[in-house]
């Protein structure tokens, strides 16, 4: 009886209480949408802590600037609409000066000279949240490096306020063009990741093709017609020495690539008509053959561990991407879209390839996962081909050709979103980038 | 199952039946109904010559107890003013001419409901602005005039002859707490608040022209002023409850689907997912953020309740563009309906990138 009574009490009361406890309970909601705009940054100036620094204090400023809103992931506010005047490196920050002009990241530094050495001191700071990112940081180095000095004043703010990685103080090599297109002259030359310090590793009397970093960034692979034949060569970027890797009389290599401990070398080999994958040991010069299909195997690229390797074969009739073992054995297609697919590179994170895909008369630059899922296309144009990663794999840089008779090759670099799609500014005609790891 | 089985089961059940139905609507109905107090008068015996010399100075008195119809009944001058539904109580009242100290409690038994209907809205008026809320009560003497319909009387105190109100007497106190359910701020405030002398200010005419009458009124409000409690005329402010959410805000109906796509387009228009790392674009955050009444986040309550999808460094950059979101959209304040306060006090908003990612 007593538990009846209970019962007919607690039903009595569950109504009451679940309304209370509806009540009570916070209201859900669900944001899917946003907005993909730059994030307004304030930079209140490189400070110049001594008169001989103030014209390096400028164009650092200016490197860092350009640097963050190059991404097309940052926007800086003009000076002009700045509230609070900072003076000095250690000038209180007042967020709400900076919360009036939207500014969801305020950076304020300093230059200076200290024996010899160039000293730029930093801080960066959320604004909304009214606090400081991280420490601020101080770097020195010789005054002829400034430029390297604000690239990594820049990869510090880049990756605090994304999460990714770090790119600006990297290199890319490319081949250089020039002459009309019936008599090309190609070749090789290396630059800063935004077009600046352009230097050439060889001379334009051969062809030189696809030139690839080492992992360490000291060597470069590229492919040489310099015996009439294509050639594999390895140069030393600090000496600009180069010489060519053992091969087998008779045939024709392309396409190397190192693998991330740079101990090993994969590339094609075209013996008989027939093209397929090998690698090389670097130090014995000794090879092994990875595949013996008799279709034609090229373009592979090592994933970050080493452990597979993904390359392009027509095994199946058309250009598709495949990926297999680095000792070889059975490949894995992963490509099943339209049209033909091309020169795939592994991202630097491991969790990407990109890709060249020509479809419908059109050539597009895209990604994928490693399993071929989630394919999407970045790019589109009469020539778009040869993507190389970022260090951080949020970039990708590509060769962008022009049609008709005065057509010419141009590097051009997109995030991999597909956004922020630009040319990279190179002395002249371009072609065949090849991204460096971040520089140490 | 035979007969002599069937007719025990039978009744069983039916006494079973009505022990539950018993139980389910108690045993107040088999109380004896409560009997009226009887009524009792007091009669003086006096001579037959006493009551003749009475009578020969009954025409000095006559001219105003005559002219009521109800003389006989109530031969005692001073219940005139009582209630006709309780005579025996007035019998009781007649040697206890109440001036207006009960008067006033009636009064606050009134008041104090109205007080509580005040104050309750506006959690954060009990610490500060109390005193100056009770410049309402001014408002109430009209409630006053309630004590007249209340039926029940109350065992009188000794005639005062003094019009000045009479301290909260306990028993006042004590009737006012049962009118007081509805305040939610501290019992012991309400009686503070509600002071005799405004009530006299208030007072109106005819109470304070006829002590005696009021007097008498006060026996009877006292237990009638809780029934008869009026709500006060104006309402106060709108609920303003303190940012710490007091939880005396109405709940208000269920938010609408309306009103929370408005909220989601306000909330997404400053969600900036431009500027997130690939990880953090794989990155579903649920936030929790605390509003005020007006509509304003509580910055300080942003947190991070839950996260999939997406490391350690990744979940931090996607909280940090999720609270950025709140803090820049939610500084105009968000567009929700004041009266579901309560309904929104607490919101959680998941951020989920899968689609712009994708983008």
């Amino acid at each position: 009886m007593k538990r009846f009574v209970l019962a007919m009490m607690m039903a009595l009361l569950a109504g009451p209480m679940a309304a209370f406890a509806q009540s009570q309970e916070p209201l859900h909601i669900t944001i899917t949408d946003g907005v993909i705009e730059p994030l307004p940054f304030a930079m209140a100036g490189f400070l110049p802590e001594s008169p001989d620094a103030a014209q390096m204090a400028q164009q650092i400023s200016k490197v860092i600037s350009d640097d963050l809103t190059g991404t097309g992931l940052f926007r800086e506010i003009p000076k002009s609409a700045y509230v609070q005047k900072i003076d000095t490196f250690d000038t209180p920050v007042n967020y709400s000066d900076w919360q009036a002009i939207n500014a969801q990241a305020l950076v304020v530094g300093s230059v200076g000279m200290s024996g010899g050495k160039l000293v730029v001191k930093f801080r960066l700071f959320d604004v909304f949240s009214g606090q400081q990112m991280g420490d601020g940081q101080q770097l020195a180095a010789s005054p002829a490096s400034w430029r390297r000095l604000a690239h990594k004043v820049s990869d510090v703010i880049y990756s605090r306020i994304t999460g990714e990685g770090p790119y600006f103080d990297s290199r890319v090599v490319f081949v250089s063009e020039s002459g009309p297109k019936n008599d090309r002259q190609k070749r090789l030359a290396v630059m800063d990741y935004d077009g600046a310090n352009v230097s050439y590793l060889t001379d334009a009397s051969t062809i030189v093709l696809a030139p690839r970093f080492s992992r360490d960034g000291n060597k470069v692979l590229y492919t040489t017609f310099e015996t009439g034949f294509p050639r594999i060569k390895m140069l030393d970027v600090a000496t600009a020495s180069a010489r060519l890797l053992p091969d087998v009389p008779g045939t024709m290599t392309f396409a190397p690539r190192f693998s991330p401990d740079g101990s090993k070398i994969v590339y094609s080999l075209e013996q008989n008509g027939n093209t397929d994958l090998w690698l090389m040991d670097v130090a014995s010069g000794e090879t092994q053959r990875l595949t013996t299909s008799p279709s034609i195997e090229t373009s592979p690229s090592f994933s970050p561990d080493g452990k597979q390797i993904v390359f392009e074969s027509d095994r199946s009739g058309t250009q598709q991407l495949y990926i297999m073992s680095a000792s070889g054995g059975d490949a894995t297609r992963i490509s099943f879209g339209d049209g033909r697919y091309s020169t795939p590179v592994w991202s630097p994170r491991g969790d990407m390839i990109a890709f060249t895909k020509q479809n419908a008369g059109r050539f597009h630059i895209g990604v994928m996962r490693t399993d071929g899922s989630e394919e999407r296309l970045l790019t589109s144009s009469f020539l778009d081909e040869g993507p190389t990663w970022s260090p951080n794999g949020r970039v990708i840089m590509f060769t962008r050709e022009s049609p008709g008779a005065q057509g010419e090759a141009a590097l051009y670099s997109v995030d991999i979103s597909g956004r922020n799609l630009k040319k990279v500014p190179t002395p002249g005609p371009a072609s065949d980038p090849a991204w460096s790891p971040l520089l140490p | 199952m035979n007969r002599p089985e069937k007719i025990g089961f039978y009744a069983s059940g039916a006494l079973h039946l009505a022990v539950i139905v018993l139980a389910i609507t108690g045993t107040e109905w088999l109380r004896p109904t409560p009997q009226t107090p009887e009524v009792i008068s007091q009669v003086a015996v006096m001579s037959e010559q006493d009551f003749n010399a009475m009578m020969a100075s009954a025409p000095k008195d006559a001219p105003q107890p005559t002219p009521d119809p109800k003389a006989p009944i109530a031969p005692t001058p001073p219940n005139e003013s009582a209630p006709p539904e309780t005579p025996a109580p007035e019998a009781q009242a007649q040697p206890e001419p109440k001036p207006d100290a009960l008067a006033d409690p009636a009064a606050q038994a009134d008041a104090k409901p109205d007080v509580s209907n005040i104050q309750e809205p506006p959690a954060q008026a009990d610490v500060s602005d109390t005193p100056p809320v009770m410049a309402p009560p001014v408002e109430v003497p009209s409630d006053t005039v309630s004590p007249e319909i209340s039926p029940q009387p109350k065992p009188k105190q000794v005639p005062r002859v003094a019009p000045t109100p009479a301290p909260e007497p306990p028993p006042d106190a004590q009737v006012s707490e049962t009118a007081k359910p509805a305040e939610t701020p501290k019992p012991e405030a309400t009686p503070q608040p509600v002071p005799d002398k405004p009530k006299q200010a208030e007072a109106p005419p005819e109470a304070t022209s006829e002590i005696a009458t009021e007097a008498n009124k006060t026996d009877t409000p006292e237990t009638s002023a809780p029934q008869a409690s009026p709500r006060p005329a104006s309402k106060p402010n709108p609920p303003a409850p303190g940012p710490g959410g007091t939880g005396s805000a109405p709940t208000g109906p269920p938010i609408t689907a309306g009103e929370k796509d408005a909220l989601i387009v306000d909330v997404k228009r400053c969600w900036n997912v431009g500027a997130l790392s690939s990880d953090a674009l794989r990155t579903t955050v649920t936030l929790s953020v605390q509003m005020q009444p007006d509509g304003h986040p509580i910055i300080s309550s942003i947190k991070l309740v839950g996260s999939s999808g997406g490391s350690g460094s990744a979940v931090d950059q996607a909280f940090e563009a999720g609270k950025r979101a709140i803090v820049r959209c939610g500084a105009d304040g968000f567009p929700l309906p004041p009266e579901k306060y309560a309904r929104w006090k607490t919101i959680e908003i998941d951020f989920n990138p899968d689609k712009m990612r994708m983008k």
